[in-house]
């Protein structure tokens, strides 16, 4: 591959998603529907979260069940940032004295979102030692359990979460053109990650670790730096969720969404980028189709509540049992190719190496 | 309280723990599946309850453990008996999906609200025994558990599915190799877990009067907790397991501070995430780990 090649296969994966991003939420916001452009957010949250949870899971090979709790830390954080200080007294008549000064800090909202991301990848800094070695089973299980302990802390840490009364006051304030930007934000720094010094060397060690760790490498640092910036970017997507959804509790960060994003990093392909991108952007049209339909609209006859979770799960047990490697098959967008003979067994050109399956 | 008491809280609920990490640790061994979908056997085990309540006690708990012993055997032939021989983490994956189908289903058609079952009146008494009043309820599943965890020592011990089932534990393709037929044998484990989930629902029933769709999560964490500690795949330490955890759950019960007592979940998964960290094995080790 000449130089000029291998500089347009690393830069047209990221460059082409975010144009599909941005193309989107152009029709969508011209479309001018608010159902659809809420959907279309959500959907757009979900995508930095999912490529968040990628820049982990997908780059080391290490499959999380615990990054909802990053998410979790990320909303609530950004919830203290910028609840109106005046409501502030009132919601939290009971908090300790250490914490007082969450009572009277505010920043705006876009400082808030990467102010949320450093909390969650502070956080996550700080429980790296327990969750970094593992990888397999053990570290699903490991995963699991953090999810359990952030979730029960903030349901049973009344005076600060206000536990399962839900937190009000946050302001609806996220706008299509946000969510599309930090989705677009959340590509290019997971790709680059991906990409760097650092990434190349968890992806390596994600093939093989025993070689890698033969070859010198530290398996256990790259790996940190790719939990606590994963981290980084699910607690961002966890700041825009709480400006979107402005109520919520900790039953919202829980096994539900994090069934959710599983489900769309699998569904697309957890090997490469474009297959978290694609897996949350088919997840969410197809949950928004049946939600629909569910809802009587088309066959004018009401579905059972359930109905919609019920075929989104059996068709990601059907991709697990027909197609492992995801929609993508481990493959990122392929790059457009100048017309010649016989292109149509020359269009694949891969640009990441195969997955491990997982 | 006394030590008599303290002795029977921890034995009952020391008791259904460990059948629950049983369950668990009998399919991991197996076929390397951690069956996220084990809370939802236990929460078909509460709906049957509920449909059959009105039967007598006998036909109810055999219908009951019919009930669950066939949804783990559906699962068993359309999601996972597919999926052999993959990964245990797409396993995993794969089991989590199962549940969230199993939950909707049973929102579909039972309902989402929480259904109340009345437990049984000679259930609901207490004992005198040596002194202290005990609830029979308690009793019971002490000797149910005991009665339970006997029963599968000899069946692993003296029956030859037993020994085919301690062979496909240890080395699955060598037992595959030597004629022990594979979907029989996974099958049955299979059907192993559905009686212990089975006979754990109804003691969690009969203790909580209620269903809901949501009933089994936490005895699915209580599950996958114990199994961890006991050495996934083990069955004496998922049986060990159980009963610690029975035991450091009501010991944390007495001696966490008041304001500390609403996180005793928190610090569970906390030991469980350190006993991961630490000894990734467990406590007793399974003669081969599936990593």
């Amino acid at each position: 591959m000449r130089a000029s090649d291998r500089l347009r296969a690393g830069l047209w994966p990221p460059l082409a998603l975010s144009a599909l991003v941005v193309l989107a939420a152009l029709v969508v916001s011209g479309a001018g529907d608010v159902v659809i452009e809420r959907v279309a957010i959500l959907a757009l949250i979900n995508m930095v979260i999912v490529v968040g949870l990628w820049s982990f899971s997908g780059v080391t090979g290490v499959v999380s069940f615990g990054h909802v709790s990053f998410a979790a830390i990320g909303a609530y954080a950004c919830a203290y940032l910028t609840i109106p200080v005046a409501m502030k007294r009132g919601l939290f008549p009971e908090m300790p004295g250490f914490l007082d000064f969450l009572l009277t800090v505010h920043t705006d909202f876009p400082t808030a979102i990467v102010l949320s991301g450093l909390t969650a990848a502070l956080f996550a800094l700080v429980a790296a030692p327990a969750f970094v070695r593992l990888s397999g089973v053990q570290a699903g299980i490991a995963t699991l359990a953090l999810l359990a302990v952030v979730y029960n802390v903030l349901l049973n840490w009344e005076q600060v979460t206000r536990g399962s009364s839900t937190m009000i006051g946050v302001p609806a304030d996220l706008r299509l053109a946000t969510a599309a930007l930090w989705a677009v934000v959340a590509i290019c720094v997971a790709w680059a990650f991906a990409r760097s010094r650092v990434g190349l060397r968890a992806r390596a060690a994600r093939e093989d670790e025993a070689a890698a760790r033969s070859l010198g490498l530290r398996v256990v640092a790259d790996r940190t730096v790719a939990w606590c910036l994963s981290a980084f970017l699910v607690g961002c997507g966890g700041a825009l969720y709480a400006h979107f959804i402005t109520t919520f509790n900790p039953d919202q960060f829980y096994l539900q969404l994090t069934f959710v994003v599983l489900a769309m990093l699998v569904l697309g392909g957890i090997g490469s980028l474009s297959g978290a991108v694609l897996g949350t952007v088919v997840y969410s049209l197809l949950a928004e189709l049946l939600r629909r339909l569910q809802g009587g609209e088309w066959i004018g006859l009401d579905l059972p509540a359930g109905t919609a979770e019920v075929v989104l799960a059996a068709l990601l047990l059907l991709m697990l049992v027909k197609r492992p490697a995801g929609l993508t098959g481990g493959r990122e967008l392929p790059l457009p190719r100048p017309r010649r003979a016989g292109a149509g067994s020359a269009g694949r050109a891969p640009t990441a190496p195969e997955p491990t399956q997982g | 309280m006394t030590v008599l008491e303290y002795l029977v809280d921890a034995l009952s609920g020391g008791g259904i723990y460990a059948l629950l990490t049983i369950g668990l640790a009998l399919l991991f061994s197996v076929m390397g599946l951690m069956n996220f979908a084990y809370g939802e056997l236990i929460m078909t085990g509460g709906f049957a309850i509920y449909l059959l309540r009105d039967l007598p006690w006998p036909l109810m708990v055999l219908g009951t453990i019919a009930a669950v012993v066939a949804i783990a055997l559906l699962t068993e032939r359309l999601a996972f008996r597919p999926l052999r021989g993959a990964s245990p983490l797409t396993l995993l994956i794969a089991a989590f999906a199962v549940s969230v189908m199993l939950q909707n289903a049973a929102r579909m058609t039972v309902g989402p609200r929480a259904k109340g079952v009345e437990p049984y009146p000679w259930l609901d008494g207490t004992i005198s025994l040596g002194g202290v009043d005990v609830q029979v309820l308690d009793l019971v599943t002490i000797v149910v558990a005991l009665a339970l965890i006997g029963g599968l020592v000899a069946l692993l011990r003296r029956t030859r599915l037993g020994v085919q089932l301690r062979a496909a534990a240890e080395d699955f393709e060598m037992a595959s190799l030597l004629g022990v037929k594979a979907n029989r044998v996974i099958a049955a484990a299979f059907a192993i877990t559905g009686v212990l989930a089975a006979v754990a629902s109804l003691m969690l029933v009969m203790k909580q009067g209620s269903v809901s769709v949501t009933i089994g999560s936490v005895p699915l964490l209580i599950a996958f907790v114990g199994a961890v500690v006991g050495g996934m795949g083990s069955l004496q330490g998922a049986a060990l397991g159980g009963f610690l955890l029975g035991a450091v759950t009501a010991v944390l019960d007495a001696a966490l501070p008041g304001e500390l007592a609403p996180f005793r979940d928190a610090f569970v998964f906390g030991l469980v995430i350190a006993m991961l960290a630490t000894r990734p094995q467990g406590l007793v080790p399974a003669p081969e780990v599936r990593v």
